[in-house]
């Protein structure tokens, strides 16, 4: 995986790949304003068990370290997408907006975030059909659920 | 134990190589994972930009595309490889979102093989890129066997078509166009393809369509049609009903092929094997046939029928006289005339014989010939014995005209049997064993004429064949010997020679010459029996050198046609030297008769022979009409007064007054004389006065095999005990003296 670009300052941290470590930590930076009910409540995990019971499959005794190379992989997706997502949202940009949650869609299906998945199929579908009403509302959802997943990935990349 | 994800069974690569193609790296990462899991290979991409890129240098078996991806997206990149040369048939699956049908449907178009909902089953997908490498798989195996099959059918001139009884109608392939002298782009229709049969076959190839259809049954036909080239040709269509759920006939499936040259070729060869080459007569084989045919309609309709055997009386002759070709010039021309003696058919077909109806078997009436100068006529249907008569007169009468072969004119008769269905035989072999014995009755009574069968017979028939085919196994089973008879020279009451003379011990039977010998001429055994006699004679020889010191001849009788062959010096030289001998103990007689008549074919051979040191005598000399002229030259050591003069010596002048006229002439040309047949004492005396000291004959010893010889030289001539060796030396010495000089112990 390619380090990703710093740009926004919203973006805390930049993470290169198979670094299991907080960002907070490294970046040094406030870490942005986020609900983290999750966290709080335990981690209360976000992924889903039945999707990370497959991924386990294909590493079942975990000798390859599939499942930090993928739960790394996709934070490092989920940040540079939550760039993309903004930048989109500040352009008012609905098709590309409409591109990053159909490619949200899919990975986090396969890593077990359900929630942010449907969310993505949903926020996709409205856009595509010319349903969507406030876009700038739709980011924000997207966002703050990106946010969580993520949160949710750190814990088990800590764990 | 083959692993679950193993290739090998499905003969397809043992780790397939997989370009997969996706924006997501999480994605990405999962599915190659799980791919390398069950044993693929993964490239990973992760634009479409850099899939074509790959693709530019390296061909995986399968690609793997994400639908959606930014900037050149899976659609996009789907129609760009299937651009790219070698791409055309490449499996490529598209990844697409659930729910998404125009994606799907958007795959499709872009060329995609198959598509694939995301899942995170990745089992399912390993499976699905399987079977899309196996049907690819398959695919290109088939297009293979396609090609394959096209180029079979081209060089088969074959092709395939299929007819629809209510749509579509004729769709024929591109080689089955090829096969009517269409391109592969012109449209055929039934009614197109019925119109270049001939209208000759056309009705008939209507109603047998129509019935084939009426029945559904399995259609199976050789057409003749003409090309608008107009040339023709002969298809042979094959094909077979095709019916849908509800048991109806829809239509046929099936083949044309070009069978022309096949049937052209089974033509040929038909004709071949039943027509001879240099006549164009029925063969041996088509006349069995015709006289199978023959025979059996006369039993239904109880008539008769007749076989005329007929059989050139001096072919071998002109043969040999002429040479080959003119032989066959001959024959040719005796073929024509013989065609003209009967109502002569040249082809029968079984359709023919169907068409004819009742009077069918006319169509069998030929002549044909056996082989050699052996002809036959069959003649399906005859009154009585005087239509067959006739037809055999017609024959003779044909013949009379002279033949001019090679420049000359030949002249050429025939003996004709004729056997008569059913008195004469019940059977075609029967038929023609009886004729073959007429017409040797026809051979032996002289030639040139025609005889019918009758019982009486065939016992002279059988015996004579029973006995060639007893000849021919005579020498091989050493049934034949030589007794000798010796030469004496009265003078000196000594043996001087022999002559070997043959014998067949047939079983408990002795056989003398007169019996066999003309058979073996006729039949050309004459050759190994004489040849045969040669080496005999020059083991006798040996044996007896060894036992009591022979040095003389032994005169072994050949007849002429053996002098005409260019093996007799090399056969002789090779029996004496195999034993060690010399060339002089092998003397030869000739007949007068033989001598005269082959003269000049026998000349060069009787010069070489005299050049070897083998001598010549003359037998039977005084019967034939010898010119004096020959005499002189020929290189000839002796003559032998013929039998007949001997015995008439004492009774009547003439003969003494013929057989003193012979010595003289011996004498003159420098020739030994020798009489043969002497038989008394009497006879002995009146030889000797007239100057010929040397004789043969009963007088002294018969015939005796070679151990006897022994015993009479023992036991008669050594003890000087016969009587007419005291008579002998009574006698006043002639002039043959010098000839019976040098001592020898016999």
């Amino acid at each position: 995986m390619k380090p990703l670009a710093q740009s926004k300052g919203e973006i805390p941290s930049a993470q290169h790949e198979g670094t299991a470590v907080n960002a907070t930590s490294i970046s040094g930076r406030p870490e942005p304003a986020m609900p983290a009910p999750a966290m709080d409540a335990g981690a209360p995990c976000r992924l889903d068990e039945q999707a990370l019971a497959r991924l386990r499959e294909l590493d079942p005794d975990g000798r390859h370290g599939v499942m930090s190379r993928v739960l790394s992989t996709f934070e490092a997706s989920l940040l540079r997408l939550l760039v993309q997502l903004t930048e989109a949202g500040e352009r008012a940009d609905g098709a590309a907006v409409a591109a990053l949650a159909h490619t949200m869609k899919s990975s986090s299906a396969s890593v077990g975030a359900l929630a942010l998945s449907e969310l993505c199929t949903s926020a996709e579908r409205s856009l595509r059909a010319g349903t969507a009403q406030d876009l700038p509302a739709l980011v924000r959802g997207l966002s703050a659920e990106v946010q969580q997943v993520l949160a949710a990935v750190r814990a088990m990349l800590r764990a | 134990m083959t692993p679950p994800h193993s290739f090998a069974d499905d003969n397809l690569p043992a780790q397939p190589e997989v370009l997969l193609v996706d924006d997501d790296e999480v994605n990405l990462l999962l599915t190659a994972l799980a791919l390398r899991d069950r044993g693929f290979r993964v490239t990973e991409v992760d634009s479409g930009e850099r899939a074509l890129e790959r693709l530019a240098e390296w061909t995986p078996d399968v690609v793997v595309l994400d639908a959606m991806m930014p900037g050149l997206d899976g659609f996009a990149t789907c129609r760009a490889l299937r651009s790219m040369s070698g791409f055309e048939n490449i499996p490529v699956l598209m990844l697409t979102g659930l729910d998404d049908d125009a994606s799907i449907a958007r795959a499709y178009q872009a060329g995609a093989t198959d598509f694939f909902v995301k899942a995170t089953q990745w089992g399912l997908l390993a499976g699905r890129l399987q079977y899309l490498l196996r049907a690819s798989r398959t695919r290109i195996e088939l297009e293979r066997s396609k090609a394959k099959l096209a180029r079979a059918q081209d060089l088969a001139r074959m092709g395939s078509f299929d007819w629809r009884r209510i749509e579509g109608g004729l769709a024929m392939s591109a080689e089955g166009l090829r096969v009517f002298g269409h391109g592969p782009t012109d449209r055929m229709t039934l009614r197109s393809l019925l119109r270049m049969v001939p209208k000759d076959g056309r009705r008939t190839l209507m109603r047998h369509l129509h019935e084939v259809l009426r029945d559904s049954s399995v259609l199976k036909r050789d057409v003749p049609i003409m090309l608008f080239d107009g040339r023709e040709r002969i298809i042979h269509v094959e094909a077979e009903p095709e019916f849908n759920e509800h048991g109806h006939s829809t239509g046929y499936t099936g083949i044309v092929q070009d069978v022309t040259d096949r049937r052209v070729a089974e033509d040929r060869i038909r004709h071949l094997a039943n027509f001879d080459a240099l006549t164009g007569l029925p063969n041996r084989r088509q006349l069995i046939w015709r006289a199978e045919r023959a025979l059996e309609h006369a039993r239904r309709l109880q008539h008769q029928f007749a076989l005329l055997l007929i059989d050139l009386d001096r072919f071998k002759i002109i043969n040999d006289t002429l040479g080959h070709a003119a032989g066959d010039e001959l024959l040719m021309e005796v073929a024509r005339r013989l065609r003209g003696c009967v109502r002569h058919s040249d082809q029968v077909l079984d359709v023919a014989m169907e068409a004819a109806g009742a009077r069918s078997h006319r169509v069998l009436e030929a002549v044909g010939r056996l082989g050699g100068d052996e002809f036959v006529a069959l003649l399906p249907e005859v009154g009585d014995d005087r239509d067959a008569e006739r037809v055999a007169q017609r024959v003779l009468e044909v013949m009379r005209e002279p033949i001019f072969v090679s420049g000359q004119e030949c002249f050429v008769t025939a003996s004709v049997g004729v056997a008569i269905y059913p008195r004469d035989g019940t059977t075609v072999l029967d038929l023609m064993r009886n004729s073959d014995v007429a017409m040797y009755s026809v051979k032996a009574q002289g030639k040139n004429a025609a005889a019918i069968y009758g019982p009486q017979l065939a016992g002279q028939g059988r015996e004579k064949l029973e006995l060639e085919t007893a000849l021919h196994k005579a020498i091989e089973r050493d049934e034949l010997v030589l007794h000798y008879q010796p030469k004496v020279d009265v003078r000196t009451a000594k043996m001087v020679g022999a002559e070997a003379l043959m014998r067949w011990q047939r079983g408990d039977r002795l056989v003398m010459p007169g019996d066999f010998i003309p058979l073996a001429e006729e039949t050309g055994l004459i050759v190994p029996l004489s040849e045969w006699a040669l080496r005999e004679a020059a083991r006798q020889a040996r044996a007896w050198q060894q036992s009591f010191g022979f040095a003389d001849a032994i005169a072994v009788n050949l007849p002429s046609r053996l002098f005409e062959r260019s093996d007799l010096i090399e056969h002789i030289h090779h029996c004496v030297t195999s034993v060690g001998v010399p060339h002089r103990v092998i003397m030869l007689e000739i007949t007068e008769g033989q001598l005269m008549k082959d003269l000049q074919n026998v000349i060069p051979a009787l010069h070489r022979l005299n050049e070897i040191g083998v001598e010549i005598a003359i037998d039977d000399f005084g019967t034939g009409y010898s010119s004096l002229a020959y005499l002189t030259t020929l290189p000839i050591s002796e003559l032998k007064i013929d039998i007949q003069f001997v015995r008439d010596l004492g009774h009547t002048p003439q003969s003494s007054a013929v057989v003193s006229a012979i010595i003289a002439l011996a004498r003159s040309l420098g020739l030994r004389v020798i009489a043969e047949g002497v038989e008394n004492l009497r006879q002995m005396e009146v030889l000797h006065r007239l100057g010929c000291a040397i004789m043969q004959g009963y007088l002294f010893s018969r015939p005796i095999p070679p151990d006897e010889i022994e015993r009479w030289l023992e036991q008669t001539v050594l003890p000087r005990k016969a009587p007419w060796i005291g008579q002998a030396g009574a006698l006043e010495f002639g002039t043959d003296a010098a000839r019976a000089a040098g001592a020898r112990p016999y």
